[in-house]
């Protein structure tokens, strides 16, 4: 990869990492905020000397809501280690569904600020590839918010893997109307040239789908 | 006395739902909406004396909502309620007519205090 890739790719992956964090942190808060809310309840209510035995279902209610949410917390930033652990060496052995999941829980709430929605179809048997996780989740990530900026509201993308001739496919599936006249650009050329780097290629299905393949090889190979 | 009328608009139900509850207790007449759509039709039922608009909320832009409520009555009082430092967004929103900002998490005593000075500032005009 030339010098003009190599800081295309980087400007690429800064701002890949940047909306992560943005989406991340604005989630978090969110659940802090309600957890916060929650517990300022409980408070108000025994100030008000609302005995918890009287009412105790309220609040038992409020207590598994705010566990609820600390689980939620826990899992977002299990997310997020994980995703930042994936940058730890440039390949790697790792598992696709595993790879999409964590992607699009980290994402999910930017589709959300549009109504729009993910559905998964994975492949439950694929084998573990070997590659490079970071770099296929940006690519995967460009495509994925091309589509978010281009779909109208209540559409929905559809994320689906499948094994196919010693390779893996992911598709990406958008399914709404586009918003007439928008556009948003991506860089083809600099994806394509990472795709070929990871051993893969990035092709268009029916004029709309993203299929992104990638080999089946093994560390040893 | 009557109660000041508050709306409350955020897509997070269960922070909308506990922080509803709260100003209840607190002698507030209260209305929560999840989604834009919804909130202005709440606000052409309910005549609010002040809403609170996160300004992230699904189906419309928060500062749009914000100018379509100003719109329908320029004495009902917007309180932004933001999630995150998004600077351009608080101050794009006091462009446009809003009455002030709270960072989330909310502190209660903060929140009551805007809702009182923002209630009496309608009472006023």
């Amino acid at each position: 990869m030339d010098s003009q890739y190599e800081n295309e790719l980087r400007t690429l992956q800064m701002r890949f990492i940047g909306k992560i964090i943005a989406v991340f942190t604005h989630e978090i808060k969110n659940y802090i905020a309600i957890i916060n809310e929650s517990t300022g309840l409980i408070g108000d209510m025994m100030k008000l000397g609302k005995s918890p035995e009287n009412e105790l279902p309220v609040y038992l209610d409020i207590i598994h809501s705010i566990e609820d949410y600390i689980e939620k917390t826990t899992g977002h930033f299990r997310y997020l280690n994980r995703f930042a652990h994936r940058m730890d060496a440039p390949l790697s052995s790792f598992h696709i569904n595993e790879s999409l999941e964590e992607l699009i829980a980290l994402i999910n709430r930017f589709a959300n600020q549009k109504r729009i929605s993910f559905k998964q179809g994975y492949d439950n048997d694929m084998p573990p590839v070997y590659g490079n996780p970071s770099l296929l989740q940006l690519i995967i990530f460009t495509f994925v918010e091309k589509n978010i900026m281009e779909l109208e509201q209540d559409s929905t993308i559809i994320m689906q893997t499948a094994v196919a001739d010693k390779s893996v496919l992911i598709t990406i599936i958008p399914n709404g109307k586009r918003v007439e006249g928008s556009s948003a650009p991506i860089p083809t050329e600099l994806l394509d040239i990472i795709i070929k780097e990871l051993g893969g290629n990035i092709s268009q299905d029916r004029g709309k789908n993203t299929v992104i393949m990638l080999p089946l090889t093994s560390s040893t190979a | 006395m009557a109660h000041t009328k508050v709306l409350l608009v955020d897509d997070e139900k269960e922070f909308a739902s506990a922080l509803a509850e709260r100003l209840q207790l607190r002698n507030y007449d209260v209305k929560s909406a999840s989604n834009a759509l919804e909130a202005l039709g709440i606000v052409h039922s309910f005549l609010p004396d002040v809403v609170l608009l996160d300004l992230k909320i699904p189906g419309m832009d928060g500062i749009e909502t914000l100018k379509a409520i100003k719109k329908f009555d320029s004495t009902i009082e917007v309180i932004m309620l933001t999630g995150h430092g998004d600077v351009r967004s608080v101050e794009d929103g006091m462009k446009s007519g809003a009455f002030e900002y709270i960072m989330k998490p909310v502190d209660i005593g903060e929140l009551t205090l805007k809702i009182n000075r923002a209630s009496q500032k309608k009472q006023t005009s």
